[in-house]
């Protein structure tokens, strides 16, 4: 061992590698009360490295041309070798990285994290914030998908509204006349190198910056004012062992819900991987609704809020303009918070009773944004909308107001203008609605919340902070006042998104989906749905991100079998599934050429595809002769005629939103005489409606499976990765017990 | 402070414990990313077996078949070609004449390196530095030692000889016989390049 202590004496001495760890890790004291909410900072860092590697390894199989991109997300999910797991880590991890970055910034609201010292800290973090931003939004385009196009169009054509110069620089980003391959490729740069080397510069400044002025706590106090005679802060624990143990625990549940997620629902019903970014891009197609992913929102729902113009003699400022700037605002003002606030007390602890109900209620505003965003408008919506994007600058503006330590500040002139011009606003917002479609408990609020900014200066008047301690309290409070500021909370944030939930279309055109629950484990089941598939659907459809050898080997068929009856022509059993006719050809047959199948599972969902299938109808007005009740004057003629028939037009029920029929005032049901309900025709099917019906869940369930064959495989594979991490959690919530066993 | 000395072993255990279990995670997170460096399955369908209808090949020519990006040799050996094979290890100038060093499969393993004689097929790889030799059937070649040649594989990047079966001549850089690839025959005039003979 002494030769390994000589080589170490060797570089300490020309690199400062034990100063390094002293200062960081060894002897950086930490105050000894950091709770729940100071997880996220030590998990925003372990997010980043699972970004930074499977980023790495994504690249090594990634094609960043607009005619490879979509292919080649698809050839890591399918051929390469735990490609989908790694491409799910990564896409996992882009939403998970919000998430810690969401509630870390909370935190630091919450517990007056920005304030001096640590105002750099805090410029630092909103920097990282901004640039993950732009990194997540180049990231998205990168699948090419048709989220991926559309947004990318949508973002990019925000920098249009700047007056003069938005359309040359928009042009300037794109480096095209659309969105097109160059975009792809400068986005792709950006994403793997540029932003990254930037992020991790911020990173690695955001904690010098910490480590230089030392954590805050949720008491806000500055430990370094205590100290014992070794110098050592009496309220402080080294960072290792003790937050390196503790961190552990946190890191251990984390990995639990994140795998979760990963392994068992990847989607997370289309906020993690939108449903229609599992087809291809297309320039002169827009998806029926474009919502940005969900991190992503609340500032989308900012922009979209802005629906009024300002003429300024002749310079008109367009709603369009407007909205970019209140969304650009909406980030900046965080930037400037640590000025914003005049208390001299930090923790929301020692606060007096409005910015502790003020920080509550704006968390919420931030989560309606977010629903908001996701949301197609409606005039509820909008007004909503407009009610969260005024409190949400309001909390920012009105702040001084009530932070600060000047007894006479709440009643200065300045006061009364910024808390009256919010109740202003949110006051004409409610005359400007009365006459609306929108639910009156929105109006109550908007004259509610212009009443509270009226007086809010006298109500800021009478709020005193409390005296702040001088040593660290308990890690939380009381359980019923979390608990209470929780409900709070919930409230605030669920009432108003009830009342504007209200869906109306039906998810499968103009009739409700029927229920289809794919089995993906019927093995025969799949095996006649690729026979269907094979027979029906290829002579039109390819499934081009798929081969025909997986298909054999996945569902139990031989591979002599497979050649024979499912692949045609001189095609080998190793390629992709291709079909012979080329899509110029259909085009001119069908008017658009058949979409490839691999994804239509994914990009739809079963029950569409289960519904869509078998509800084609007689029409003689269509090029085919038929149409469909799901999707309506389709292109695809009705090829399932033999075994079903075709189906007329017959009179049926009305339908209300939910499916059920419609009632008329005297509850009887309305009767829609057009096309209420599908009757058997004169031509008649080879099947009974139950074969037909039982064939089509075949087919729909091979499709489910051909969109994401390792599907069973992953939800294997995250039984036992989780069944590991519970294991792991025993091992480390013991250790962390151990080490914490003296400090009280 | 008594139980010091418990609460160290206590710990020290608890440490070594997690640090064991934790090593399992990183072994298990690390398969992914060694795993996803095997080849594709795309890969693989481009490296699957090659078929190939040797009834076409002239006597005396040799194909060219392409199997996992190398060129496979496939010579059709008229019956002087084969009683050339003798002469050269007569001559004594063959490294391998018995094809001791594994350079073909078990099946191959013969004097003329194939299954069925008259075909000889080879990886067209140097076993020097890579290069493709060329096919040289040309008996008493003046550039390849005149009298003495009796046609083989003539290597043009640093002059390795090959015999009409791949063996290598002494004297040259190439250590080693040209690889026979894994083949066999599905009928008499088809051979499945890549897939072993047997079973």
């Amino acid at each position: 061992m002494n030769w390994l202590t000589g080589i170490w004496q060797w570089v300490d001495k020309r690199l400062p590698v034990q100063r390094a760890w002293d200062t960081h890790m060894g002897k950086y004291y930490a105050p000894k009360n950091f709770n729940f909410w100071y997880f996220f900072g030590v998990l925003s860092l372990l997010v980043l490295v699972n970004q930074l590697v499977t980023g790495i390894w994504l690249t090594m199989s990634y094609n960043p041309s607009a005619e490879g991109a979509f292919a080649s997300v698809e050839y890591i999910m399918r051929d390469v070798d735990f490609g989908w797991l790694l491409r799910y880590m990564h896409s996992t991890g882009a939403s998970a990285f919000f998430v810690v970055v969401y509630l870390h910034m909370f935190r630091g609201m919450m517990y007056g994290s920005y304030k001096a010292p640590r105002e750099l800290v805090w410029i630092f973090g909103m920097t990282i914030y901004l640039v993950l931003m732009a990194e997540a939004f180049m990231g998205y385009v990168l699948p090419w998908g048709q989220m991926s196009y559309w947004g990318a169009q949508v973002i990019v054509s925000l920098f249009g509204a700047i007056p003069g110069i938005g359309e040359d620089l928009v042009q300037w980003i794109r480096g095209d006349y659309l969105i097109s391959g160059i975009t792809l490729n400068r986005f792709f740069a950006l994403h793997v190198v540029a932003l990254p080397i930037v992020l991790l510069a911020l990173v690695v400044m955001h904690i010098l910056a910490l480590h230089e002025v030392g954590s805050n706590n949720p008491d806000g106090v500055e430990i370094k004012k205590n100290k014992d005679e070794n110098g050592i802060p009496r309220d402080g624990v080294p960072f290792h062992p003790f937050y390196t143990v503790h961190d552990l625990v946190g890191i251990t549940v984390f990995l639990f819900a994140f795998c979760f997620i990963m392994f068992f629902m990847p989607e997370m019903g289309g906020f993690f991987l939108e449903y229609a970014n599992f087809e291809e891009a297309n320039n002169l197609k827009t998806p029926t609704h474009i919502a940005p992913v969900w991190y992503f929102t609340p500032f989308y729902a900012v922009l979209r809020a802005v629906t009024m113009q300002i003429e300024l003699g002749p310079m008109v400022l367009t709603a369009k303009f407007l909205g970019f700037i209140a969304m650009a605002a909406a980030i900046a003002i965080l930037f400037v918070l640590p000025w914003l606030d005049r208390s001299k007390v930090k923790s929301m602890r020692y606060r007096g009773h409005i910015p502790r109900v003020m920080l509550i209620a704006f968390a919420a505003m931030f989560v309606i944004l977010g629903y908001l965003g996701v949301k197609a408008p409606t005039e509820g919506r909008t007004l909503l909308s407009q009610i969260a994007t005024a409190f949400y600058f309001a909390y920012f503006v009105t702040m001084p107001v009530w932070t600060t330590t000047n007894p006479d500040g709440p009643k200065s002139k300045t006061s009364w203008v910024l808390c009256g011009a919010f109740a202003v606003i949110f006051g004409w917002m409610g005359l400007e609605y009365i006459r609306g479609d929108v639910p009156v408990f929105l109006l109550v609020l908007c004259f509610l919340l212009a009443a509270i900014f009226a007086v809010l200066p006298l109500l800021a008047a009478r709020d005193k902070d409390l005296e702040e301690p001088t040593r660290t309290q308990a890690k939380g409070l009381p359980a019923i006042v979390v608990l209470a500021g929780l409900a709070l909370f919930i409230i605030l944030a669920v009432v108003p998104i009830k009342a504007v939930a209200a869906e109306g279309a039906f998810h499968c055109g103009a009739v409700p989906c029927d229920a289809m629950e794919p089995d993906l484990n019927n093995k025969e089941s799949l095996q006649r749905g690729a026979k269907y598939f094979a027979n029906y659907c290829m002579g039109c459809h390819s499934a081009k991100y798929s081969r025909f050898e997986r298909v054999a080997d996945d569902l139990d068929i031989p591979h002599d079998l497979m050649e024979q009856n499912l692949i045609f022509g001189d095609q080998r059993i190793g390629q992709l599934m291709e079909i012979a006719m080329k899509p110029q050809q259909s085009k001119v047959w069908f008017g658009v050429a058949p979409p490839d199948l691999t994804l239509v599972a994914r990009a739809r969902s079963p029950e569409w595809l289960y519904t869509y299938l078998r509800n084609f109808y007689k029409d003689e007005t269509r090029p085919w002769g038929v149409n469909n009740r799901v999707f309506p004057n389709v292109g695809m003629p009705h090829v399932l005629i033999g075994p079903q028939g075709l189906l007329e037009c017959g009179a049926g029920p009305k339908l209300n939103h939910h499916g059920g029929a419609l009632r008329n005032d005297v509850g009887q049901v309305e009767v829609d005489e057009h096309c209420g309900a599908l009757k058997e025709g004169k031509i008649k099917g080879t099947m009974t409606t139950a074969e037909f019906d039982a064939a089509v869940y075949d087919l729909v369930n091979f499709l489910e499976y051909v969109a994401e064959p390792i599907a069973v495989k992953r939800q294997s594979i995250g039984m036992y990765v989780l069944g590991f991490l519970v294991i792991l959690f025993i091992f480390v919530y013991f250790l962390n017990r151990e080490f914490w066993r003296e400090i009280h | 402070m008594s139980n010091d000395a418990v609460n160290q072993t206590r710990r020290r255990v608890l440490i070594g414990a997690t640090c064991a279990v934790g090593a399992v995670g990183v072994v298990g997170a690390a398969i992914p990313f060694v795993g996803s460096w095997n080849p594709s399955a795309k890969a693989k369908a481009a490296g699957a077996p090659v078929k190939y209808n040797i009834s076409k090949i002239e006597p005396g020519a040799l194909v060219t078949v392409e199997w996992r990006g190398k060129p496979v040799f496939i010579v059709r050996r008229t019956q002087a070609a084969l009683d050339s094979l003798k002469k050269v290890e007569e001559q004594g100038v063959l490294l391998d004449a018995g094809s001791n060093e594994p350079q073909q499969p078990e099946y191959a393993k013969n004097p003329e390196r194939a299954i069925h004689k008259e075909f000889a097929i080879l990886l067209g790889v140097c076993t020097h530095l890579g290069c493709a030799p060329m096919f040289r059937p040309d008996v008493g070649a003046a550039d390849l030692g005149g009298e003495k040649w009796q046609g083989g594989f003539f290597c043009p990047c640093h002059g390795s000889k090959y015999d009409l079966a791949g063996r290598v001549y002494v004297g040259v850089p190439a250590p080693l016989n040209l690889e026979v690839p894994p083949h066999r025959y599905e009928s008499e005039s088809i051979v499945v390049i890549g897939e072993d003979q047997g079973a």
